[in-house]
């Protein structure tokens, strides 16, 4: 590993937008769950 | 033919000969939403109960139009040109050879599509895009599908040919990044697209003939799937191919790491063809063992999909930082909103996001059932294909056509352009919305307006019906207003040169393994995983298969 590794750059805003994406599409799911478990 | 010293200034340009090869399929792309997207708009009058097809028109003729011309012939056509354009552009001129395969491909695809479309339009074909048996077709028909396939490979193989040419050229260097995926989603198709071509020689061929008095609808429609899953990555990668390379030279940044857009494109290939159960996951004579083995593999798919929105978010992250962007999401700002050729696919790419989450509910196996047959499959292909991916490829065209055209896209264009994404993604949200949301109350898809005998349930469905039209209606203004921005970019925009914008690698990216183009190891895993997914059952189908069935003429 090189002592002077480059910084890397700042993806804080990436990580929270791929969150809420994965929220988005967790609690989407879970809706769709409810749903089925209610009629099935 | 390009010089080293234009390629190094980078200001490489499509060879003409190419790029009207690229065009003649742009053009049948472009024939095709006119007359698809007004069957689009007629079908959701119609569905409104407020209007009726003149002159015995039949819904069911209109809908077959609509799928087949939007579906299959708008997508591979715009495909087949962007990536003729996109290996010319990265790879270098075609050479003869090539370029010849691509001309006999195109009209191989073409004698195909007027061949299918005629019947179509006489009704002898009214057996919607999906043509599932036993709804039987006029033979022409699938003759023509045949030709369609068989014309895709042929020109397929001019477009591979390059790639093979470069790698001889180049040996030990990893191939341009955008040629690359080319092959990847033609690797995909020649491998998917062997399941539709022996259905459609094998079974309905024969049977349309009359040589043959049944058919075995499980296995028909067996193969239909294992080739109509990958038909839908075949749609989106060619998106994926614009996200990846052309969208971060358009935002002046980088692309984030070509190492994770090979993987993800490589993970594609593996994930998207051993997966047709889940279009059956509620038909009979499939074992669940296959069908949730099926199922684990399509959830698979989500990895390179959210690679991809990962790599996406980075690449616009890091371009809006160096703008000045501040704090967590300052940076979101300063992308260039006021550019067609970014904003255009952006909401595309917004799009995906309930589009995938509803992709993963249609997929989760039992729960399919909440959904299956309903309006929201409608909604949620709405989603991903007509918008997702149409709207990237409009983004695509207004650089694409001007580049191949020696045009250049104009500033009321490029505005027109941002009205038409945003006419389109309001017609969309209210049309696809109501679907969805419908379909969650029962409606079912691809039906007739009916009152189903004055059923109440029924009733309830009609106001969202309505709502589609209005949304449908919205859609149509987007289309005619499309198809105004591309024929003023063929034949009416100012002369001059517009850049086919290809992205470069960030210089913070790790060095691509060459593993991810060792061809042997990612082609026997796909076909190692075919096997696994599909022997079995295919073995058990043919086994204990059903009686067979007649065909039948309901329209």
């Amino acid at each position: 590993m090189s002592k002077k590794r480059e910084k890397e750059p700042d993806l804080k805003g990436t990580l929270y937008s791929v969150g809420v994406l994965g929220a988005f599409i967790i609690i989407t799911w879970f809706m769709a769950f409810y749903l089925f478990i209610d009629r099935f | 033919m390009t010089t080293v010293a234009e390629r190094a200034k980078d200001l490489v340009k499509v060879d003409r000969r190419d790029g009207k090869l690229a065009l003649a399929h742009i053009y049948v792309a472009f024939i095709a939403l006119a007359i698809g997207g007004l069957c689009g708009l007629l079908q959701t009058l119609v569905r409104s109960g407020t209007f009726t097809l003149p002159w015995g028109i039949g819904y069911y003729q209109i809908l077959t139009v609509h799928g087949v011309l939007l579906g299959l012939v708008l997508t591979t056509y715009f495909i087949f040109g962007f990536q003729i354009a996109a290996v010319s552009r990265t790879s270098g001129t075609l050479t003869d050879k090539q370029r010849m395969l691509g001309w006999v491909g195109f009209w191989v695809m073409t004698i195909g599509t007027i061949a299918s479309a005629t019947m179509v339009l006489l009704n002898q074909a009214s057996v919607l895009y999906t043509f599932y048996a036993p709804l039987q077709a006029h033979w022409i028909f699938y003759a023509g599908l045949a030709l369609v396939i068989v014309g895709s490979w042929i020109g397929g193989a001019g477009q591979i040919g390059k790639y093979i040419e470069w790698r001889k050229a180049n040996p030990g260097q990893s191939s341009p990044l955008l040629t690359f995926m080319v092959v990847v989603n033609l690797s995909m198709w020649i491998v998917c697209s062997l399941g539709v071509a022996v259905e459609v020689l094998f079974q309905l061929l024969p049977w349309s003939l009359g040589w043959v008095d049944k058919v075995d609808v499980l296995l028909s429609r067996t193969l239909f799937w294992y080739f109509g899953h990958p038909l839908v990555y075949f749609w989106l990668l060619p998106a994926y191919m614009v996200w990846y390379v052309v969208i971060p030279k358009v935002i002046g940044g980088k692309i984030f790491s070509d190492a994770l857009a090979r993987l993800s494109f490589m993970l594609f290939l593996l994930f998207s063809i051993p997966v047709g159960f889940h279009h059956q996951l509620v038909e009979p004579g499939i074992s669940s063992f296959w069908k949730f083995l099926q199922v684990v593999l399509t959830l698979m798919v989500v990895i390179p999909s959210l690679l991809t929105a990962f790599s996406m978010f980075a690449t616009f992250e890091i371009r809006g930082r160096a703008l000045g962007g501040k704090g967590v999401l300052g940076w979101f700002k300063k992308l260039p909103w006021g550019d067609a050729r970014f904003l255009v696919p952006f909401i595309g790419m917004a799009a995906f996001i309930p589009a995938g989450a509803g992709g993963i509910i249609n997929a989760s196996h039992q729960m399919n059932q909440l959904v299956h047959n309903t309006i929201w499959v409608t909604g949620h292909f709405h989603l991903t294909v007509a918008t997702t991916v149409v709207l990237t490829f409009f983004g695509a065209a207004y650089w694409l056509i001007p580049h191949l055209t020696g045009r250049v896209l104009t500033k009321q264009m490029n505005k027109l352009a941002i009205i038409q994404a945003i006419v389109w993604a309001f017609g969309m949200s209210i049309m696809s919305g109501a679907m969805h949301i419908v379909g969650l109350f029962g409606a079912p898809r691809r039906s007739d307006f009916s009152t189903y005998g004055g059923s109440a349930q029924a009733a309830e469905w009609i106001p969202y019906q309505i709502a589609q039209a209005v949304g449908g209606t919205i859609l149509f203004i987007g289309i005619v207003l499309v198809l105004y921005i591309v024929a003023n970019l063929l034949w009416f925009a100012p002369k001059g040169e517009t850049e086919f914008p290809v992205g470069e690698i960030s210089e913070n990216a790790e060095k691509t393994p060459m593993a991810l183009e060792n061809w042997k190891i990612w082609l026997t895993i796909c076909i190692a995983l075919i096997l696994f997914a599909y022997t079995v059952p295919v073995i058990d189908m043919i086994q204990n298969a059903p009686p067979g069935s007649k065909g039948f003429k309901l329209w």
